[in-house]
Order: C-alpha cells, then sequence, then structure tokens
C-alpha cells in the first residue's frame, strides 16, 4: 500500500547529501551491530552476584515459598484447587508453550542458531531522519507515548529511545523528550544519561526530558508548542497514543519534519498512517529494540513469539472451519476464555 | 548491584504478580494487594518529581530571563495557583480549585479536542490519494463509511448505512484482531524479556 | 486546463497548488460548517445503528428498582461527545426507576461531572440522593477498585464523593457488592472500557453496555461480537441515536447536523484532492510526451 507520501517526494525535505550518508553509514553500524555490551540475563547472573545478592535473592525465595505456598495449601481444602485458581489453567497452558518457546529459542539463539528479522523499513528510518536533523542542525523530538511506566509499549518506546539518544549524543544533535507522566520521565531522564555516558558525553540539558503535563490534551499542547518553536527535522513517536496522536503528528508534519511513528493501538494507526512518513505497525513496535540492538537472544525471543502466533492461527482457522462446516466447538472458545 | 538491583526487582515483580493472577488464598491476595499499594504509594511519590521538574525547569528560564520567560511564568503562577487551592481548600466539588479546574481548565481541554477536526480534514485531504489499487480500496472504503454513519447518507442511497456496517464489523475488525493478537504476543514476549532481564534498554543500558 | 497556462508566479500549476492548498483554508471551511448549522438546523433524522437499539434494549429490559453502575470515566475534554450519552443514559435510567451507582476512575473532573449530571437529571425526575442515586467519587488504582467492588464496595469507597460514610447512606446499604448490581453502563473515553470488559465482566459476569468516543468505537465492535458489551454507543452520533430512541432530543441531536456537513466537507476534499491529483498525473504525463 502506498498512501504514505515518502520523505523524498515532499518538497520541503531537504535530499540527503553523501556527508549525511557516511553519518547514516555510522548509524547503521550503532544500530545494527551485536552491541551485546555485556548483558546478562537474570539467569546468567549466578556467577556475577555477590555472596550478599545470593543470599538476598534466598531469603526472598524462601520467604515467598514459605508465605505463599503454605498458608494457600493449608486455608483450602487440602485440594489442589484450594491453591490455584482451576479456572485459569486455560491461560496457564499458553503462558506455559508462549514461555517455553520463547526460552527455546532464546537458548538456540545462545548456541548460535541463526535469527533472521524482516527489514522494518521504520526502523530503518530512523537512522535517516536523525542524519537529517543533525544535517539540518534542528533538534530530534522523541515521545516514548503517552502511557505510564505500566504500560508495555512505554518501555518499547523507551529502548528505542536509548538508541535515539545515542546518536544525538555522538554528532551533538539537541534532543527533546516531552513526556506526559512523572514515571516515564524518571526513566527517559535515566535512558539518555546513560546513552550520553555510553558515548563518553555529560549530559547536562534539563530540557532534554522534560516532564510537560499529567493531561493528555495539555500534553499536546505544549508538544505543538515546542515543535513550532523548536522546528525539529525529526519528530519520532513511539508507544502507546490515544486521541492526541494526531494533534501531535499533524503539527509535526506542518513543521516539515521527518516523522516516525510505532504503536500497538490500533485506533491510532489511521491517524499516524496519515500524518507520518513511516509507521512501525503492532507488534513491529516491540520488535524494535530487538532489531535495533541486533541481539540474539531478544531476536530468538521473536521467533518463540512468531511459532505461539502460527499455533493461535491454527486454531482460529480450526475454529472457522469446524463453524463453517456445521460444528460448534466450545471447547475452542473456551481454549481463549478469559476467567 | 547498583545495574543488577533493577533486574532482581522486575524479575520478584513479575513473578509476584503471575503468582497472585494464577494462585489463590489469603496471603497470596495480601501480598499482591500490598503491591498494588506499593505501586499506588510510589505512584504518588513521582508526582512529586514532575511537579519538581516542572517548576525547575520554568524558573531556570525566568531567572536566566530566556526569550519565552513570560510563558514560563504564566505557568508558575497557575501551578502555585491551582497547587496551592488544592491544598488549602481541597479539591471537591464548589472547591477554588473545582472552579478553576471547570471553568478554565475544562474548556481549554475542549477545545484541544476539538482541534482534531480540522486536524482530521486536512490530514484526510493530504493522505486520501488513489496512488495504487489498495490505496484507492482504501479510499472508497473510507467514503461509504463517512457516508454511512451520516443521515444524509441513506437518503442518497438507503444500503449505505448497511454496507458502513459490514466494513466496520467485518475487513475493519478482522484486520484489528489481528493487529490486536499479534501486538499482545509482542507484549507478551516483551514483558518476558523484560521479567527475566534479557531486556534491559529501558534502564538505559542496551 | 493546459499546464502553462494555469501558471502562477511561484511557477506551479493550479493541479499542484491544489495539491498543498493552506490548510488555514481547509479549516475555515471545516469552521464554517460546524457554525452554519448550529445557526440554522436542518434537523436531519439520524439513522438507528443495531448497536445502540441493543444499548437501549439492554437498559430498557432492566426490572424498576435495578441498581445500575454508572462509571463516568471520561475527561472534561471529551464533554461535547460524552456528557450527551450519559445524560441520555441518566434519562433512561431515572424514566425506569433503576437506582443509579455513579462512580469515576477519572481523578481531573470526573467526580464533578459525575455530581453535576446526576443532580441535574435527578431532579428533572424527582429523585433523591442516597435513595434513588449516589456518586462514589474517585478512587486511585482503577484494577484495584474494579475488582475490590467485587468483594466489598465499602472497603474501596468507605464514603461517598459527598464524605458520607456509606453505611448511612440507604441506597448503598442494599448494595455490598456486585452481587446487588445488575447492569453496568459505562461511558468512557479512554482504556476503562477494556479493564471493566477485561476485570468486571470476565471475571463477575456482570452484563454491561458502554458509551464511548467515534474514535474508539470501532475498536469496541469487538466486544460486541463476543457478547462481551451488549450494546456500543459511538461518538456523537450514538448519543443522537440514544436521544431518539429514548424521544428525548438534545445536545448531540443538534450536533448531528454540523457532523453531517462536516462529513460532506471531507468528501468533497478528498474527491477535489484527488481530482488535481489525476489532472496533475496527467499534465505530467503530457509533458513527459513532449
Amino acid at each position: 500500500m502506498n498512501i504514505i507520501a515518502h520523505p523524498k517526494s515532499r518538497p520541503d525535505v531537504v535530499p540527503v547529501n553523501p556527508g549525511v550518508r557516511s553519518v547514516r553509514g555510522a548509524l547503521d553500524s550503532r544500530f545494527r551491530g551485536n552491541d551485546d555490551r555485556g548483558v546478562k540475563a537474570f539467569w546468567e547472573c549466578g556467577g556475577l552476584l555477590s555472596v550478599a545478592e545470593q543470599a538476598f535473592i534466598g531469603l526472598i525465595t524462601v520467604v515467598l515459598t514459605m508465605h505463599l505456598v503454605l498458608p494457600c495449601i493449608a486455608s483450602g481444602d487440602g485440594q489442589f484447587a484450594g491453591v490455584f485458581r482451576i479456572e485459569r489453567i486455560n491461560a496457564l497452558v499458553l503462558s506455559v508453550v508462549f514461555g517455553a518457546a520463547v526460552l527455546w529459542y532464546i537458548a538456540q539463539a545462545r548456541r548460535g542458531a541463526k535469527m533472521y528479522i524482516r527489514p522494518i523499513p521504520g526502523l530503518s528510518a530512523v537512522d535517516e531522519a536523525v542524519g537529517r536533523a543533525t544535517e539540518m542542525g534542528r533538534p530530534v523530538v522523541f515521545i516514548p507515548g503517552t502511557g505510564d511506566l505500566d504500560e508495555i509499549q512505554t518501555i518499547a518506546g523507551l529502548s528505542i529511545l536509548g538508541r535515539v539518544a545515542r546518536v544525538t549524543a555522538r554528532y551533538n544533535t539537541p534532543l527533546r523528550v516531552p513526556v506526559l507522566y512523572p514515571l516515564p520521565m524518571a526513566a527517559a531522564q535515566e535512558t539518555v544519561r546513560e546513552a550520553y555516558l555510553d558515548e563518553g558525553v555529560e549530559h547536562q540539558d534539563p530540557e532534554t526530558v522534560q516532564y510537560v503535563a499529567g493531561e493528555s490534551f495539555s500534553y499536546s499542547a505544549r508538544v505543538g508548542g515546542i515543535m513550532m518553536r523548536e522546528r525539529p527535522g525529526a519528530a519520532i513517536y513511539m508507544g502507546l497514543f490515544t486521541a492526541e496522536s494526531l494533534l501531535i503528528a499533524e503539527v509535526g508534519q506542518s513543521t516539515g519534519a521527518i516523522q516516525i511513528a510505532g504503536t500497538a493501538a490500533p485506533d491510532q494507526l489511521p491517524f499516524f498512517i496519515a500524518a507520518c512518513d513511516y509507521v512501525l505497525i503492532g507488534e513491529e513496535l516491540y520488535a524494535a529494540s530487538a532489531y535495533l540492538s541486533g541481539d540474539p537472544k531478544i531476536l530468538g525471543s521473536l521467533k518463540g513469539q512468531d511459532l505461539m502466533k502460527i499455533v493461535i492461527t491454527v486454531i482460529v482457522l480450526a475454529g472457522v472451519l469446524a463453524i463453517t462446516f456445521g460444528q460448534n466447538p466450545e471447547w475452542l472458545t473456551t481454549i481463549f476464555e478469559a476467567k | 548491584m547498583k545495574s543488577r538491583l533493577p533486574v532482581l526487582v522486575a524479575f520478584i515483580s513479575g513473578a509476584l504478580m503471575i503468582l497472585a493472577f494464577f494462585g489463590r488464598g489469603t496471603v497470596v491476595d495480601a501480598v499482591s494487594d500490598r503491591a498494588l499499594t506499593w505501586q499506588t504509594i510510589v505512584g504518588g511519590f513521582s508526582l512529586l518529581l514532575g511537579a519538581v521538574s516542572i517548576a525547575r525547569v520554568h524558573w531556570k528560564k525566568v531567572a536566566t530571563k530566556h526569550e519565552d520567560r513570560l510563558y514560563s511564568l504564566c505557568l508558575l503562577i497557575c501551578f502555585i495557583v491551582m497547587g496551592g487551592s488544592g491544598v488549602i481548600n481541597g479539591i471537591g466539588s464548589g472547591t477554588l480549585f473545582d472552579t478553576l479546574f471547570q471553568r478554565i481548565q475544562a474548556p481549554m481541554m475542549s477545545t484541544m479536542f476539538s482541534v482534531l477536526a480540522f486536524f482530521i480534514a486536512s490530514a484526510a485531504y493530504r493522505a486520501f490519494r488513489a496512488r495504487s489499487v489498495s490505496s484507492a480500496i482504501l479510499l472508497v472504503a473510507a467514503v461509504l463509511v463517512m457516508l454511512g454513519r451520516i443521515p444524509m447518507g441513506q437518503y442518497i442511497y438507503h444500503g449505505l448505512p448497511s454496507w458502513a456496517d459490514w466494513i466496520m464489523t467485518v475487513p475493519s475488525m478482522a484486520v484489528q484482531r489481528g493487529i490486536l493478537i499479534g501486538a499482545a504476543l509482542g507484549a507478551a514476549s516483551m514483558s518476558l524479556r523484560i521479567i527475566l532481564g534479557i531486556e534491559r534498554t529501558y534502564l538505559g543500558r542496551g | 486546463m493546459h499546464g502553462t497556462a494555469a501558471m502562477d508566479v511561484s511557477g506551479k500549476s493550479f493541479w499542484e497548488r491544489l495539491q498543498s492548498v493552506d490548510r488555514r483554508i481547509l479549516y475555515t471551511l471545516i469552521f464554517a460548517s460546524v457554525i452554519i448549522p448550529i445557526l440554522w438546523p436542518l434537523h436531519l433524522p439520524t439513522p438507528v445503528t443495531p448497536e445502540s437499539r441493543a444499548f437501549f434494549n439492554a437498559v430498557d429490559s432492566l426490572p424498576s428498582g435495578s441498581v445500575v453502575l454508572f462509571p463516568f470515566d471520561f475527561w472534561p475534554s471529551t464533554l461535547p461527545e460524552t456528557e450527551p450519552m450519559a445524560v441520555a443514559g441518566l434519562r433512561h435510567c431515572f424514566r425506569k426507576n433503576l437506582r443509579v451507582v455513579g462512580l469515576s476512575n477519572v481523578g481531573m473532573g470526573g467526580p464533578s461531572i459525575a455530581d453535576r449530571l446526576l443532580d441535574s437529571i435527578g431532579s428533572e425526575f424527582h429523585k433523591t440522593y442516597g435513595v434513588d442515586y449516589v456518586n462514589l467519587g474517585y478512587k486511585a488504582n482503577y484494577s484495584a477498585v474494579l475488582l475490590g467492588m467485587g468483594s466489598k464496595i465499602a472497603d474501596i469507597y468507605p464514603a461517598d464523593h459527598r464524605g458520607t460514610r456509606l453505611d448511612s447512606i440507604p441506597l448503598m446499604r442494599q448494595v455490598p457488592n456486585y452481587d446487588s448490581v445488575k447492569f453496568v453502563l459505562i461511558v468512557s473515553d479512554n482504556a476503562m472500557t477494556d479493564y471493566w470488559v477485561a476485570l468486571v465482566n470476565a471475571r463477575y459476569g456482570l452484563p454491561m453496555v458502554a458509551g464511548v468516543t467515534a474514535i474508539m468505537a470501532p475498536k469496541m465492535l469487538s466486544y460486541i461480537q463476543s457478547h462481551q458489551l451488549l450494546g456500543l454507543l459511538g461518538g456523537m452520533k450514538g448519543a443522537a441515536e440514544y436521544e431518539q430512541l429514548i424521544d428525548h432530543s438534545d445536545k448531540a441531536s443538534r450536533g448531528m447536523d454540523a457532523q453531517s456537513l462536516i462529513h460532506f466537507l471531507i468528501i468533497a476534499f478528498i474527491i477535489l484532492g484527488n481530482f488535481g491529483f489525476f489532472m496533475l498525473r496527467r499534465e505530467q504525463s503530457q509533458k513527459g510526451q513532449n
């Protein structure tokens, strides 16, 4: 589908010159490289943990076991149902299958199995957008959605912010991150500070990450103001968005910024598609950190997720076929029934 | 320890919530309720973080005579008046805070919401171009839905409302479900990565 | 029209300029199409969708005296869309002699709006606060609130929005938890509808309907198909349909004239933009041939 105007077709977009291409090349290596940086998963921390930390984990485990499991058994009728919400067995089975698939592929990836991730145009455009802003001497505006930190899309947005901040730090491009809630502000500040430190830059600009307002329309007004005054070269929106999506993206479009959006909120996708140059749809947002880091462990988890998608598709198809041929397989619907 | 502690906290909190979802019993409920209460308390303190941040940034602008200092001064005055009235008189119906909110803040918020109508029009004008077969299909579907959803639609053709309903409840819903299922799995996978400490980019490490 | 004949000083042809019309012109036309029908109403009838009719039927079939939980889960910013739904919902409930327990999961403005609407529509039907309706107000942490009310409402709301203890309110003495609630009528402009469905309908089986903003409505249709919501009002149009069904035209019905005109205007914009697009392509291909 080609309803999105490509930036190069827009008269207000400056063509990318060879200088920026070199910047982009450098960005590519930053984004695509297998940039593990010694990150260890929880189960890998064993040898690295101090005695105090191991004791802490052990204590928590013992306390949880004693306080959760034993009294639960005692409080029930001695049966398993006294401990476990048996009506949620379907959710447990699905979670275990899903978790096992993800962990299996992560283990495969750690053993060196090759993992492929299809190109995501919106993410490939992130470096082009930051490169363009760098060349024009304009800031990059990044919005990690308008959800709080308990929203998983916000965390996905912050993951992408870390990558963008590294690049802006490297090329001394001003970065603006207006946030709607205080907790994402604290997380975004930390993300940006760490990214700048990684690039050997002491981050001191208090205006980079700003808490703006606790209400989305007040927030939109402020973001619109930032856009109109600072006229960013690139605007990146990654996370949960609600009714304010078009208010922000349309103002960004009017300033001529390259706009890249990503959200898993289906009701806001049409607005982003109309106003932005590139859009990450649904799960592409969650795949972004894997795509950008190239970390095989995270890529492995994507493969596990795909396996689960195939399972669900098969079940849905089975249900459709059964109903088409006059059957009513209620047991199929109970698999996904929430209780 | 500094870098590992957040991973441990994420793991323990995640495991606790999973236990609370599947487990039953007074202790499970008590522990998960306590965790939710902690979350509320931390959330309350985080508001303080936001308030301090906003005051600091704008106070700096006023103190350094930034070109936008008048806006910042206006914000600080409103901040003090709203916050002060809430602390002194409370925020119930009929209080100064409530009056300021209902008479000033609410209409301003509605104004921002109403701007959407203008932006939707300009975005539709710019974006809906029949550049290819698929975008032409999208365009025709959009026009049918818009016509079918307004009173005049049925005068143009009596079947338009049912066409619009069909587009919304069959193809549109099928696509949305597909996106939602994919997004839900993506979210679950990411949650698992966070709980297990594989995904730590949100901590600034990646 | 030939390209060169229509060139302006900037060197752009008429069709090229049509592709990038100054958005202020579009905004002026939109503004006019809102104002004109407000000054001179067209009184267009609104066809009723099956979802709105199902909404009406679900409320209408409740026995007199039933307790309805009425969450006012919307911000003041969306009042033009959500208030008419809430008003029509309250009118329908009070006309049917249903008892309404209002609450809000939106801290800023939600409880005040609930208070204002409950009092004004309650007085229209000579209802008494505490007997026929009550406003519980706002409590933080929606998931804890929604789940906690299933066990004991007084644990979550020890007092109502006015500070009166629940055990002193006659209506609330008869409603200790969800077991005494027959129905939930949600009016929402945010994800709270999803939480009511996922936490309360799924776990406690309470039947519910929802009135949501037009932007949210397409997503909510999936709950209708899965029967987790019995009916749905989408945006101002949904509110206008409901007003028509309860036979009491109000703000939403008046607003539908403007909405119809704006839809037509946007369709006209799209047709004009595409006509210009095709003419430009033709012009460019002719230039290429020359």
